[in-house]
């Protein structure tokens, strides 16, 4: 690859903070477009050959994402309560982000998703919006998206989708012993399952090979490069330009401004903690729903003193977390789920917000196996039985390749008063103040997630499972959260939103965020087409209006 | 060192040989004294016993605990250091003129864990002894994989479909 090398002093065309999902989208288009483009990534950059299988690593050392022991965040449900410190967010921290570690669900969101505040009216105790823009002037972006990164899937399936302009460009993954009991159980409740679209290839596809259905997708990264991941699918090609420098290890403090309110470069730590600041002609921030606004409130200035692009004391506000509960069940023979993708079939019978029902919101289900061998070990049994000794573990032999879940992904209302802020007390390693996150559920999300929750278990029954149960930890209120969403949302009224409808800052011309952040309801969880799609979108008004001398 | 397809592809020889070889399984420990790791090990061989399976000793879960914390987990030694001091206390409680955790009786054993099982020692010590019996060898646990086929799964780098028995008998259309 012939990376290119840029000197600090010289201003650059784009800054881009965050090399995650939508991050790695913004390098390539805008290096592609002519644009040079330094990409500065908080985590490392690794390659293939360095993910492994290992659970310790992985899920119980935070390997591939932000460490609790470094990077500690606090947690309150209202401001009303001390924050203590509590992991309540976890993100990719890496070159590729969370499009490395996830669990490669790839769901357009619906037409509808973009207009519930003009179908359903106001929400009592949340601040439900329109989007300032549709599904139809997002689709090109989701089909690019889906063409561009590599996904499978089977268009036209989902009877509940908004219409598309192009099918899946490969076929969809092999259906696993959890999907063929999903599909029939569905079915015979009448319901509508679908063969799931997910971010990993089912051939070859551009140069990568196809996944070998080795089971370690969600929170690891693949060494066959088969999930499509901006690392796997994108970054190559920006770096290949010769006009796109990716510096990992590269942990942003501060975005400076000048005396016209225009960014002017990125203060960052570099992997041995020394200061270095980079010039830019703009900045793009990527760096997710949690981080975009926590770097924001640090960039404060005089011009600023809120904080950057808050003159509104919006940055942070409406922030959305991954609601859902999860459902378990045990089969008389052997479904061996351990093994190929996590999720093959899903149902979005129930996605839509449907007032009958006396609450917000809905959701989708699918059908999936998510633990690891010492995870299940831990926490996959009912709490009911023994949780350790020689019961326990019969049980837990006799079960781990029996088993499937039934996971719901529900909505989560934007209420103002759940925010990301900075913590007063408590500091990172680098000495800068830790995220603290206020949030508490809205009474709708509980009933949503619980509406939902009695339809997997339907699903359960339905498939004919010998036992199965919901864990007690998930259909309490949400603590924690791996979908970052809505803390910088966009909107047409620069007094509600942060940025506008190209993701442009309302108080800074050169200035763009691009991630969860921007996200002005959460869909039916699954966020990541809808992020990237935005990406893609963003990044062809950047490069046009740059080149008009517009930015 | 981490297993990459590449590396299992490259090593097809005895992935069990390669890894037994790096575990410590005799000599020094890293962190524990002997009297203290002997009654850590007879916690953990109680959560998962050797029984008519493998369990925490034959897996060399301690050696797995042991490792954690010298290293990744060093900011847990007082919970161990002041936990083993309370069921200490306790076992003295319940049985007295005992010596040791490791001493007991197996029925004995399990009294003392069913009496200090919400602890956060407890609890900590469940984690490492799963993590050592079922994470990767190369932490000095889960022996020749022992953890692995306890739990049913093959520990291949790679499947291809059918994967299990019900998308195996919708492939052949069996199901009515």
């Amino acid at each position: 690859m012939n990376s290119a090398q840029f000197p600090h002093t010289d201003p650059v065309d784009f800054i881009v903070i965050g090399c995650g999902a939508a991050g790695g989208v913004m390098a390539k288009e805008l290096a592609v477009s002519g644009f040079r483009v330094v990409v500065l990534e908080q985590g490392p950059w690794h390659h293939e050959k360095d993910f492994g299988h290992d659970e310790v690593a992985v899920m119980f050392r935070s390997a591939l994402t932000n460490d609790p022991k470094t990077q500690p965040n606090t947690f309150r449900k209202t401001s009303a309560e001390p924050a203590k410190r509590q992991q309540a967010v976890e993100y990719g921290r890496m070159v590729g982000g969370g499009s490395v570690h996830f669990t490669s669900n790839y769901w357009r969101f619906h037409p509808d998703d973009f207009r519930e505040r003009s179908t359903l009216g106001p929400i009592a105790g949340a601040d439900l919006r329109d989007w300032p823009i549709t599904y139809d002037e997002l689709e090109p972006y989701y089909t690019k998206a889906e063409w561009d990164l590599g996904i499978s899937g089977l268009g036209g399936s989902n009877p509940f989708d908004g219409p598309r302009s192009k099918p899946y460009p490969l076929p969809p993954m092999p259906v696993k012993s959890s999907g063929v009991l999903f599909e029939r159980a569905a079915k015979k409740l009448g319901w509508h399952p679908f063969p799931a679209p997910v971010a990993v290839i089912s051939q070859p596809y551009r140069g990568r090979p196809a996944c070998v259905h080795c089971g370690f997708c969600e929170s690891f990264g693949c060494e066959m490069g088969a999930k499509s991941s901006t690392l796997a699918a994108l970054i190559p090609t920006a770096v290949d330009t010769g006009r796109c420098e990716v510096r990992p290890d590269s942990y942003v403090r501060k975005i400076e401004t000048d005396k016209n309110g225009r960014v002017t470069g990125a203060i960052y730590f570099d992997r041995n903690k020394r200061e270095v600041f980079q010039r830019t002609k703009a900045v793009v921030v990527c760096s997710n729903g949690a981080e975009t606004p926590r770097l924001l409130l640090m960039s404060k200035s005089n011009r600023f003193p809120q904080g950057l692009a808050n003159s509104n004391g919006n940055v942070g506000k409406y922030l959305m977390f991954d609601n859902g509960a999860f459902a378990t069940g045990v089969f008389e023979h052997p479904l061996n789920e351990y093994k190929s993708i996590v999720v093959t079939r899903v149902l979005h019978d129930f996605y839509r917000s449907d007032p009958k029902r006396g609450f917000y919101g809905g959701g989708g289900i699918d059908g999936r196996f998510d633990s690891y061998p010492a995870g299940f070990a831990l926490d996959g049994l009912p709490k009911d039985m023994p949780q350790w000794g020689s019961e326990w573990k019969r049980a837990v032999a006799g079960s781990y390749t029996h088993m499937m879940g039934v996971l719901g992904h529900t909505s989560c209302l934007a209420v103002e008063q759940n925010n990301i802020s900075l913590d007063d007390t408590v500091k990172d390693s680098w000495g800068m103040p830790a995220l603290r996150v206020t949030f508490k559920n809205h009474p709708d999300d509980m009933k949503a997630m619980l509406f939902i929750l009695e339809r997997q278990k339907e699903i359960l029954a339905a498939a004919g499972a010998k036992k199965f149960w919901v864990d007690p930890s998930t259909n309490v209120e949400t603590t924690y959260s791996r979908h970052l969403m809505g803390s910088c949302r966009m909107g047409d009224d620069p007094r509600s939103s942060v940025v506008n409808r190209w993701n442009r800052a309302h108080d800074v011309p050169n200035l763009f965020l691009v991630d969860g952040s921007s996200l002005v309801t959460s869909g039916r969880q699954q966020p990541t087409e809808t992020i990237q799609a935005l990406a893609y979108r963003a990044a062809d008004h950047i490069q046009q209006a740059a080149k008009r001398g517009e930015i | 060192m981490s297993i990459s397809r590449r590396e299992w592809i490259l090593a097809t020889a005895c992935w069990s040989e390669v890894l037994r070889g790096q575990s410590p399984t005799s000599g020094q420990f890293a962190y524990f004294d002997r009297a203290t790791a002997g009654e850590i090990e007879a916690i953990a061989a109680q959560i998962i016993p050797d029984d008519d399976t493998p369990g925490a000793k034959q897996a060399g879960v301690i050696w797995f605990i042991d490792r954690a914390l010298a290293g990744y987990d060093q900011d847990k030694r007082d919970l161990y250091r002041h936990g083993l001091a309370a069921a200490q206390a306790k076992r003295a409680e319940l049985f007295p003129g005992s010596t040791s955790i490791a001493g007991l009786s197996a029925a004995q054993q399990i009294a003392l864990l069913k009496a200090i099982e919400n602890t956060e020692f407890f609890q900590q010590v469940r984690i490492h002894t799963v993590l050592g019996f079922l994470g990767h060898p190369k932490y000095g646990g889960n022996r020749d994989m022992v953890g692995w086929k306890f739990i049913g799964v093959e520990h291949k780098m790679q499947y291809q479909p059918p994967f299990g028995y019900y998308d195996a008998e919708a492939a052949r259309g069996d199901h009515k």
